[in-house]
């Protein structure tokens, strides 16, 4: 692939309320996962990993920590000469007011000028709020090959999940013929995984005159895509089969990180053909105590497990105290569980200290309890 | 800023580890699981604000030439700072030439030409914590010409064998710099960590040279102790320290760091050890993995039994298998039902098919790197 021959841009202003208070000061993007990683992790490596030298970042809610962290593109190996990490958020023009991201599609038209001065013949958009690990350059591949407008990824859903997806119908050999949004009764099960290639020309020219169009809601799912069916242009489906996974809600964001402990899920972060980059914390390895017992469990480094650990994920520098236990339970970076608390079924959030004694969650429960603020200790009985 | 030139010798006091250093000079030594030796006074030296600084390597410099690269991973000034790697030229005709000092003397050109006052000079073998610009504050405060840094311990007898001591006046002069030979158990450990303005330094490598073409710093500055020309006095260092002189003593300082303690003494949170990262996942513990007191660090697959050990990156311990009072060394494997005790696993070593590698306290074994057992 000759540098620069596709950029990529990656969607993340999202605030993702759905992660409730975990999203409170930081966009979804910027979350934790996996024990040492953050979300944008994820599309960033893979962007390093299947050689794409230049990554727009938009950023737009929250986005002090987001830009920060992302603006150190050496933490992906984006450091080269002709490759970098860009953070791009909405910023006052010559000839426009300053305004916000108003969609997906708007984003990227903002950021039109950004674009033309590397002159890509190709634009890969994705969502910085999924684990997965892929090679967009055999999706390139694909695109070429099939010589289409649009590349749009997919993975193959259970059918009764199909209804909360983007789906979309296509022709045996995988062209693209209908779109639907979270359809009622869906054809197909083919899920969008919010990644798009699309040859840049095309693209600039939509988007120019969608910018223009106040019927538009300048969304790529909701306005870009249907103008493309609509207009006869080739479409087609990429069908991903890997690991991917949409972790905008508490238990799904749990799960993923519960998929890390199970061989089968398809996640594994520790092939070192594809490994996931990130920020270097420093700090010890990860201390296990005389006492501790751990089974079932992915933990990283600067954690103190000195108590009972069965089947949960344990981040940077987070703390198990002497007789605590911590089960079915993902401990953010820097929580603490303090000496005999107990934390069933919950996602500690960053920082949390659970006191002495303490009791959150509980076995066999619906959904996964989010433990954002501190917990008081109890006295002992 | 500290206005000091660092310099990071190797080890010129023919002192060596059997085993391990067949392989990589003992700066890169691995230590406590993702740090190497080197890590330590480099980090000392960054977190002074020194920020230029000289490594000398005198044998198989490719894994700390790989680790140190532009001294990028140590937060080192990209600009303004400046990591240089110093290969000497080995005479081999006899070791003996192949001192501290002529490796000094070959660069002399390049410290001339480096801007700073003074230097510091900290050897890449030993393990400390030591805020370098308080002591060349000390140093200039106290007027003295050289200032050797130096550790008061009570196990002299049978710990830091060989390493140099510090003799001592009353008012923290040096009368002369011994080697330990374990006569008695109160001993000042010279950390063979000196201070002095460059000027200085420059004129004791050519009057070393002048005087005999085979002697050390230590021997240099022992003889101007005793020459009495110059002021020389010892500083005393708080806090832990362990010196890898040996394949014993490298073995106790890794098992030193499962003890809380003193594991906190050398890392401060305020004062960062820095080392390169290698991405690793986190470690993952499977339904028959078990680990009690031990210090694993990320990459690792476990699914036997870790006890008292130090386990480095990506290291696989498979079922069945029994690690106790070991430290494993990076990306080797501890096959099923393999029972490995008091050992140090060098790395990408494979213990598949025997079943049992047991060494005792006082004689810890040795597995080679890439070897199969």
């Amino acid at each position: 692939m000759s540098q620069n021959s596709m950029l990529a841009m990656i969607l993340a202003g999202g605030r993702g309320s759905r992660l409730k208070a975990l999203t409170n000061k930081v966009a979804k993007p910027a979350v934790s996962f996996g024990g040492k990683y953050r979300i944008i992790d994820f599309p960033l490596s893979n962007c390093a990993n299947s050689g794409i030298d230049v990554v727009g970042v938009l950023t737009q809610y929250e986005s002090v920590l987001l830009n920060s962290y992302v603006a150190a593109g050496r933490r992906w190996g984006l450091d080269t000469a002709n490759s970098g990490v860009y953070v791009l958020p909405p910023r006052e023009k010559a000839d426009a007011d300053l305004d916000v991201y108003r969609g997906t599609a708007d984003a990227i038209s903002q950021n039109i000028d950004f674009i033309d001065n590397y002159d890509p013949e190709y634009l890969l958009i994705l969502s910085g709020d999924h684990i997965y690990k892929m090679d967009y350059s055999k999706m390139l591949d694909f695109h070429k090959e099939h010589k289409a407008d649009a590349t749009i990824a997919v993975i193959p859903v259970p059918m009764k999940e199909a209804s909360r997806f983007g789906i979309m119908n296509t022709d045996e050999e995988g062209k693209i013929e209908e779109f639907e949004e979270k359809p009622a009764e869906p054809k197909s099960n083919l899920a969008s995984m919010g990644i798009y290639i699309f040859t840049w020309k095309t693209l600039r020219r939509l988007l120019t005159a969608d910018v223009k169009n106040p019927n538009s809601s300048h969304d790529f799912g909701k306005d870009i895509i249907p103008t493309m069916l609509n207009s006869g242009r080739t479409l087609w489906a990429y069908k991903f089969t890997g690991y991917w996974k949409d972790v905008g809600t508490i238990d799904s964001l749990w799960e993923a990180n519960m998929d890390l402990l199970n061989e089968n899920s398809g996640l594994n972060l520790s092939d070192n053909s594809w490994k996931i980059y990130t920020q270097d914390m420093g700090g010890l390895p990860q201390y296990i105590g005389p006492d501790a017992h751990i089974r079932r469990a992915y933990i990283t480094q600067g954690c103190v497990i000195e108590g009972d650990v069965t089947n949960s994920v344990i981040f940077t520098g987070a703390k198990v105290e002497p007789g605590a236990k911590v089960v079915d339970s993902v401990l953010m970076p820097g929580s603490v569980v303090g000496e005999g608390a107990s934390v069933v079924r919950a996602l500690v959030a960053d920082n949390v200290e659970i006191g002495a004694g303490a009791k959150v969650g509980k076995a066999g429960s619906e959904n996964i309890e989010l433990v954002a603020d501190n917990v008081a200790g109890k006295e002992e009985t | 800023m500290c206005d000091a030139l660092g310099i990071i010798t190797s080890s010129a006091n023919r002192q060596r580890v059997e085993g391990l250093q067949d392989y990589r000079p003992m700066g890169a030594f691995s230590f406590a699981g993702r740090y190497r030796v080197i890590d330590f006074p480099l980090s000392n030296m960054s977190n002074s604000e020194i920020d230029r600084i000289q490594v000398y390597v005198r044998e198989n410099p490719r894994s700390l030439a790989e680790h140190l690269s532009n001294g990028n991973a140590f937060n080192i000034n990209s600009k303004k700072g400046k990591l240089q790697v110093l290969f000497s030229n080995n005479s081999t005709v006899n070791d003996i030439y192949n001192t501290d000092v002529a490796a000094y003397a070959e660069n002399i050109n390049i410290i001339e030409r480096s801007s700073n006052n003074y230097v510091i000079i900290a050897p890449s073998y030993m393990i400390y914590s030591q805020d370098y610009s308080a002591l060349l504050h000390q140093h200039v405060e106290s007027g003295a010409d050289i200032t050797c840094l130096y550790h008061r311990v009570n196990n002299a007898k049978d710990h830091f064998i060989n390493c140099n001591t510090l003799n001592l006046n009353r008012q923290k002069g040096v009368l002369s710099i011994d080697k330990n030979r374990g006569t008695a158990a109160s001993r000042n450990i010279f950390l063979n960590t000196y201070v002095m303005k460059k000027d200085l330094f420059i004129d004791l490598i050519r009057k070393s040279r002048e005087y005999s073409s085979v002697y050390t710093m230590a021997q240099t500055v022992d003889h101007a102790c005793k020459s009495g020309d110059y002021d020389v006095r010892g500083i005393l260092h708080h806090g832990y320290v362990a010196a890898c002189s040996d394949f014993r003593s490298y073995y106790e300082a890794n098992m030193d760091m499962l003890n809380p303690e003193t594991a906190h003494s050398l890392f401060n949170p305020n004062w960062p050890i820095y080392t390169v990262t290698t991405d690793s996942a986190p470690t993952n513990y499977f339904d028959t993995g078990r680990a009690s007191n031990s210090l694993i660090s990320n990459g690792c697959t476990i699914r036997g039994t870790v006890e008292n050990s130090i386990i480095g990156r990506g290291v696989t311990i498979e079922e069945g298998a029994v690690v106790r009072n070991s430290v494993v060394l990076a990306y080797s494997t501890i096959g099923k039902n393999a029972d490995v005790e008091y050992q140090v696993v060098d790395k990408w070593a494979k213990i598949l098919h025997v079943d049992k590698v047991i060494g005792t306290p006082e004689n810890p074994g040795y597995v080679k790197r890439d070897d199969i057992l």
